[in-house]
């Protein structure tokens, strides 16, 4: 029996000259919707758009429509579905902009046979083939590629060999710190997972106004893991230098099992790596892999609905292949971090914390406390495989306010 | 030449059904002017991870050769949180592979709402009990909150909710 079923029906047709209409309908067991498109055939610009609900859940599903108006004068192309996911799909509706992308589709292929039979128009005997390879030669048009991508770039280079990292006090012996945290009788509490901006897009937050407030806030140190960016040796020397305080150095990799913050590994991994693989080249390095949030978002229906337990979900497979797993983190709920925490103490494995800042107020919320102190990339990298660390909800234990931005977007849209 | 006949249509329809106590099978197939394709993603249960994909794609003009090789990447992922990027990073964004990406994404879309039907069903028919199923479910899971107009603030639905608790 179905368990649930989506149809979705698009058709494209020529209105005028210069002009396509687009119908689209989604019918499924929760939604039901229509929309109506123009949209120029020369350059695909969307020119007009209307919609309506035929069925939707909450009494204030209709509040959704009017963010329909936004995409007014958008031009189909590469950028279109990243487009329609932030405005229609985030402020208004994400089936408003799932059957919105498809009506895109449907348009820039109509285009291709309007052009096709226009040009046909002088040369009868042009097939629709041709006349494709003619346009391609001609150089890409508009609207040739569909379903849209909002990531460009995404071939994966064969890994070169791995690199063993040397960190750089043990290469030059020099005291990177001119201006010494001491360490409370706490221990030394540093924030394992942070995100600036450039290197994180999804970021706001500099690292020159994370580390100040990182200092403010009473934190000994914190530590770069940007997504799938390499910090040079030199450039978080000359942070260390500038601010006289700890700064480390990570990186947050996303794998086919989910993202995991390596250290000790130099290799700038591009696109999607088998965690497997990552593994093997963080071991060659003499690195140290913590699984990142391992249960965000797995509560939602896992749970109570389909009764994943911490035993059950002790047994995937993921946890074969890390040292250690972060068990707070700011950026999932409560009843995740606890989930995680049991799971890491079922597998005897050492437990993290990280705030996952993406913005300055964010820093600190949870970090972890060392027993000793760490100055260098190489005592940090001794501490981790030492086992001999806490994880830490700091900015609660220490007072300090909580981070006033609401939880960034985790859903898998 | 009439100007009523359509210049391209398309029919996409996803089907979600559950084949044993531990496994979901969705499946999305794609009738266009152009394309004849289907793909089958099967989760595993409780844990939401794709343990199977397959499919096939016959397009006017593009070829997808390395199809099976791509499919046989996706088990292991989960469906959830993060997918899409992980995703697109295993199958590719490259011309020809961006409708198959699509499919496979619209297939763990298909699983997360055969389970969302679940806990619809349950929502009451009176507008009073809608406002308090719904914003309980915001409640309960804070990632919706401003997630959509409906969960955006200022509606009835989050009234009283702050995501920072």
């Amino acid at each position: 029996m179905l368990k649930f079923a989506r149809n979705k029906v698009v058709s494209a047709a020529r209105k005028d000259r210069d002009t396509l209409s687009i119908h689209g309908i989604l019918d499924d067991d929760i939604y039901g919707l229509e929309v109506d498109l123009c949209v120029g055939i020369k350059d695909l610009q969307i020119l007009s758009i209307a919609g309506k609900w035929n069925r939707h859940t909450t009494p204030e599903c209709p509040s959704a429509i009017p963010y329909l108006q936004e995409v007014r004068g958008f031009h189909i192309d590469e950028e279109i579905g990243s487009k329609l996911n932030k405005i229609v799909g985030r402020k208004g509706c994400r089936h408003f902009a799932n059957i919105l992308n498809e009506c895109c589709y449907a348009a820039a292929e109509a285009a291709k046979v309007v052009r096709w039979e226009d040009a046909k128009a002088a040369r009868p005997d042009l097939s629709f083939e041709g006349f494709l390879k003619e346009e391609a030669a001609g150089g890409a048009q508009v609207g040739d590629s569909w379903p849209p991508s909002d990531q460009a770039g995404n071939a994966m280079p064969s890994p070169p060999p791995p690199h063993v990292a040397v960190p750089r006090d043990e290469r030059h012996g020099s005291n990177p710190f001119p201006a010494r945290p001491e360490p409370s009788s706490n221990g030394f509490v540093i924030d394992l997972h942070v995100h600036t901006f450039p290197a994180s897009p999804c970021s706001s937050a500099s690292a020159d106004s994370l580390i100040e407030e990182a200092r403010r806030i009473g934190l000994n140190g914190i530590c770069l893991t940007d997504h799938n960016h390499v910090w040079t040796p030199e450039k978080v020397e000359e942070l260390r230098q500038r601010h006289g305080f700890p700064i480390f150095r990570g990186n947050e990799i996303t794998t086919d099992q989910g993202d995991m913050l390596v250290f000790g590994l130099e290799r700038d991994v591009r696109g999607i790596i088998k965690l497997q693989d990552l593994r093997r080249e963080v071991l060659a390095a003499g690195g140290f892999l913590i699984v990142a949030h391992p249960f965000r978002g797995f509560l939602t229906f896992s749970g109570e609905q389909l009764g994943l337990t911490p035993e059950k979900a002790a047994r995937r497979p993921l946890f074969q292949f890390v040292d250690a797993v972060e068990v707070l983190n700011g950026k999932v709920t409560a009843k995740e971090n606890g989930f995680a925490s049991s799971v890491a103490a079922s597998l005897g494995l050492p437990a993290t914390g990280g705030s996952d800042a993406h913005e300055v107020s964010e820093v600190g919320t949870y970090a972890t406390r060392f027993f000793g102190e760490i100055r260098t990339e190489a005592e940090l990298m001794r501490a981790l495989k030492s086992k001999e660390y806490v994880p830490v909800a700091f900015r609660r234990e220490t007072g300090v306010p909580a981070r006033e931005n609401r939880p960034a977007e985790v859903q898998a849209s | 030449m009439s100007d009523n006949i359509l210049k391209f249509s398309m029919n996409r329809c996803l089907s979600v059904e559950r084949l044993d106590e531990d496994t979901l099978r969705s499946v999305c197939r794609l009738r266009d002017t152009f394309t004849s394709a289907s793909v089958e993603i099967l989760a595993g249960l409780p844990d939401l991870e794709i343990i199977g994909a397959s499919g096939e794609f016959h397009h006017e003009w593009q070829k997808v050769p390395e199809l099976d090789d791509i499919l046989r990447k996706l088990p292991g992922v989960r469906i959830g949180a993060g997918m899409l990027k992980i995703i697109k990073g295993l199958v590719g964004e490259e011309d020809h592979l961006r409708q198959l990406t699509y499919m496979v994404e619209e297939c763990c879309q298909g699983v997360i709402l055969s389970l969302t039907k679940d806990i619809l069903v349950q929502a009451p028919v009176s507008e009073e009990g809608k406002l308090e199923f719904f914003s309980k479910m915001v409640r309960d899971s804070i990632r919706l909150y401003n997630r959509c107009a409906a969960f955006a603030p200022g509606s009835r639905l989050v009234e009283g909710i702050d995501p920072n608790q």
